[in-house]
């Protein structure tokens, strides 16, 4: 017993160190940054804690965004809810879902506690899918900055936007296909719960006498917020920190090389934009940096295939979901975007 | 299993809320801010901010409340989101969540330098109205592609002053038939046309004709650059004042250098380079990375075939880097 009591106050103790060390932190951080060690470091490194450092601070708002619309939903919308609204038929559920990620201006950040939680509360699988691709291209935000971007080459702006359109319908199409005979591809702990969940509701309709009132609405909705974040923040982190080795480290003249030709440059731009995960609100203003080297077709695959996929939504994407799905999302939207790039550059356009 | 201690995690996830705050806080009172995040972007930054001291205050208080707190909560989800495995899994989960703010604090907050420049690539004037041309164009040599460009853009600006009407219509009809070929969902396209853009650019190039030298500043630069892209062939011979941090191509002459600005759109990490190509007996003073602030004439220059605005016998000298070392989208 003495023992369990020396650990708590050793943890309170590890607690209390940490908010020091932040209050510390604050207060001097102009006289340890100037201090000659810190100097010492070399300037690719600086450069790289400056990318880290934005990358996080700027997708951070929209993690926030995303988890706190994820706990609203948790809280306010019902199964049935979404039961209801949703076309019976699987494949008929595809097209307005596309119209419905159109409508809501979530980036790629916010999306995925979002769909997470709408696929938790009963949407299906591919449904999710079409969400989770569609939403961060497909929306005004969006549509503005590439307008400007590519505002002497409105082929691009409307490649991106169509496309996005599309291939969003036919992925959660392929997705459906291939995943129908196992809906349930969210990772173990949230089926787990999932089970358990209905459990707890017969408990909770004993509880239901005494009706949660606004003031334990408000606490829970902040509880699951804070639980979330910390559950995604993680990975977003760890994304951001690889992204920046990339921006730093990896020499773009050797891209160009490889990019003269109309397959290996689409392919090479893939990759790149997978690899740079950047905001799909500011990706088209480094598209246009690179229109002199590049084709229309690779610009147009950087700008599709970025949003709907990246580093740090991969490392997310795996949180959430059993690892075999996610390796097919991955394999699918590759391949769907690689050679519907090709086709409408190489045949319609 | 062992038994999660609710209140310990609540309490280190409320204390690591509350230094990402404080890491935003102190960000925004010194004003390092600019070096991450794109101005546009500040109300969110704000947002975050409110949000982490209310999450973090939130967390801190739910750590203190008994462990049976849970039996309340109304949804019974929660066990989900606990971070459990063995105590060195504990550990490196936090870290990755401490690491940025001690990196916040303890790095000093700089913008990128002439070394990223050079890995990105610099674009001559303002990269975004001409390349995707060029692309487009790709059986053309690189000059021809400059000067059919440069042509357009100038004989644009003629048919828009002769008759400003018929040009108009022109623009009108030509963009319909864009929207016809694509029938998205989309009816924002009717906010941001091309008409306004392009009055917006030409009525810009006659205010600054009438000047008598052209001001490039933080806020106008990359409308002054589009400009210059534009309409080069009016410009020509006029006074130019820029400023930027000194940046070298590797082959060029010992007499070149380019004055040169990071652009922001949300954050650094979509930073792209622009850059002026300034040319003066000068120029070998300037180490890479110095800021300076050059005045001179303006001229077509010419790097690697293509078409760019120089700035010719430039007077040169050395400044203090400036408050916002980013330049920004205009809109």
């Amino acid at each position: 017993m003495n023992n369990h009591k020396g650990k708590l106050i050793g943890k309170d103790l590890l607690g209390l160190g940490l908010l020091f060390l932040f209050l510390i932190l604050f207060l001097f951080s102009e006289q340890i940054s100037t201090s000659n060690q810190i100097e010492a470091i070399p300037n690719a490194w600086m450069n790289v804690n400056t990318i880290f450092l934005s990358i996080v601070i700027e997708a951070i708002p929209f993690i926030l965004l995303g988890v706190f619309i994820s706990a609203l939903i948790q809280m306010y919308v019902s199964e049935e809810t979404i039961q209801r609204f949703l076309p019976k038929n699987a494949i008929a559920a595809l097209v307005p879902a596309a119209l419905l990620g159109a409508i809501i201006p979530l980036c790629e950040c916010a999306i995925v506690p979002v769909v997470r939680r709408l696929i938790k509360k009963g949407m299906p699988l591919h449904v999710g899918v079409v969400f989770l691709v569609a939403a961060p291209i497909l929306n005004p935000v969006v549509f503005a900055s590439t307008y400007f971007a590519f505002r002497n080459n409105p082929t691009i702006l409307y490649s991106r936007m169509g496309l996005a359109f599309v291939l969003s319908i036919m992925i959660g199409a392929i997705l459906y296909s291939i995943f129908r005979k196992q809906p349930h591809q969210l990772r173990r702990t949230a089926n787990l719960s999932l089970a358990s969940h209905h459990v707890h509701i017969d408990g909770a309709m004993d509880h239901q006498s005494t009706k949660p009132t606004v003031g334990t609405r408000v606490r829970d909705t902040l509880y699951h917020a804070v639980d979330e974040f910390f559950m995604m923040g993680k990975y977003l982190i760890l994304g951001a920190f690889i992204a920046a080795l990339f921006q730093t480290f990896l020499d773009r003249s050797l891209l160009e090389t490889i990019g003269s030709n109309e397959y290996s440059s689409t392919l090479v731009m893939m990759v790149f934009a997978y690899l740079l995960s950047l905001c799909s609100e500011a990706d088209a203003f480094v598209a246009s940096s690179f229109g002199n080297q590049f084709t229309d077709s690779s610009l147009v695959a950087f700008l599709v295939y970025g949003p709907m996929l990246d580093l740090k939504n991969t490392f997310m994407l795996f949180a959430f979901f059993k690892a075999r799905f996610v390796i097919a999302f991955m394999i699918t939207v590759t391949f769907v975007v690689f050679f519907s790039v090709l086709i409408l550059f190489g045949l319609i356009l | 299993m062992k038994i999660y201690d609710q209140s310990f995690h609540a309490f280190i996830q409320g204390v690591i809320l509350i230094g990402f705050a404080l890491l935003i806080l102190g960000l925004i009172l010194s004003g390092n801010i600019v070096y991450y995040i794109a101005p546009t972007m500040m109300p969110f930054i704000y947002f975050a901010l409110g949000t982490f001291f209310l999450l973090g205050i939130v967390q801190v208080f739910r750590s203190t409340k008994k462990e049976d707190d849970h039996a309340h909560t109304s949804c019974n989800c929660e066990h989900e989101h606990q971070i459990r495995g063995p105590l060195w899994l504990q550990i490196g989960i936090y870290s990755i969540f401490i690491l940025p703010v001690v990196l916040g604090f303890s790095f000093p907050d700089r913008g990128l330098d002439s070394s990223v420049a050079a890995n990105r690539g610099i674009q001559f004037g303002s990269g975004i109205s001409t390349n995707s041309e060029i692309a487009e164009h790709g059986s053309q040599s690189s000059k021809e592609k400059a000067e059919t460009e440069e042509n357009e853009g100038t004989s644009r600006a003629e048919a828009y002053l002769e008759d400003p009407d018929e040009y108009m219509e022109s623009l009108g009809a030509s963009s319909n038939q864009s929207d016809i070929e694509e029938e998205d969902h989309y009816q924002i396209e009717d906010l941001y046309d091309e008409e306004w853009f392009d009055e917006y650019y030409i009525e810009l190039a006659e205010e600054m004709l009438e000047e008598d030298h052209v001001q490039v500043t933080e806020k106008n630069y990359l409308d002054v650059m589009t400009v210059l892209d534009l309409y080069l062939d009016d410009f020509i011979g006029k006074e130019i004042e820029i400023m930027g941090f000194a940046y070298r191509e590797p082959d060029f002459e010992e007499d070149q250098v380019v004055a040169a600005r990071f652009s922001m759109t949300c954050c650094t990490a979509d930073a792209s380079v622009y850059g002026t190509l300034i040319e003066s007996e000068e120029a070998s003073q300037f180490d890479d990375d110095t800021w300076i602030l050059a005045s001179g004439t303006i001229e077509r220059g010419d790097y690697h075939g293509q078409s760019v605005p120089k700035i010719t016998d430039a007077f040169i000298q050395e400044i203090e880097e400036p408050a916002s070392p980013y330049v920004y989208p205009s809109y």
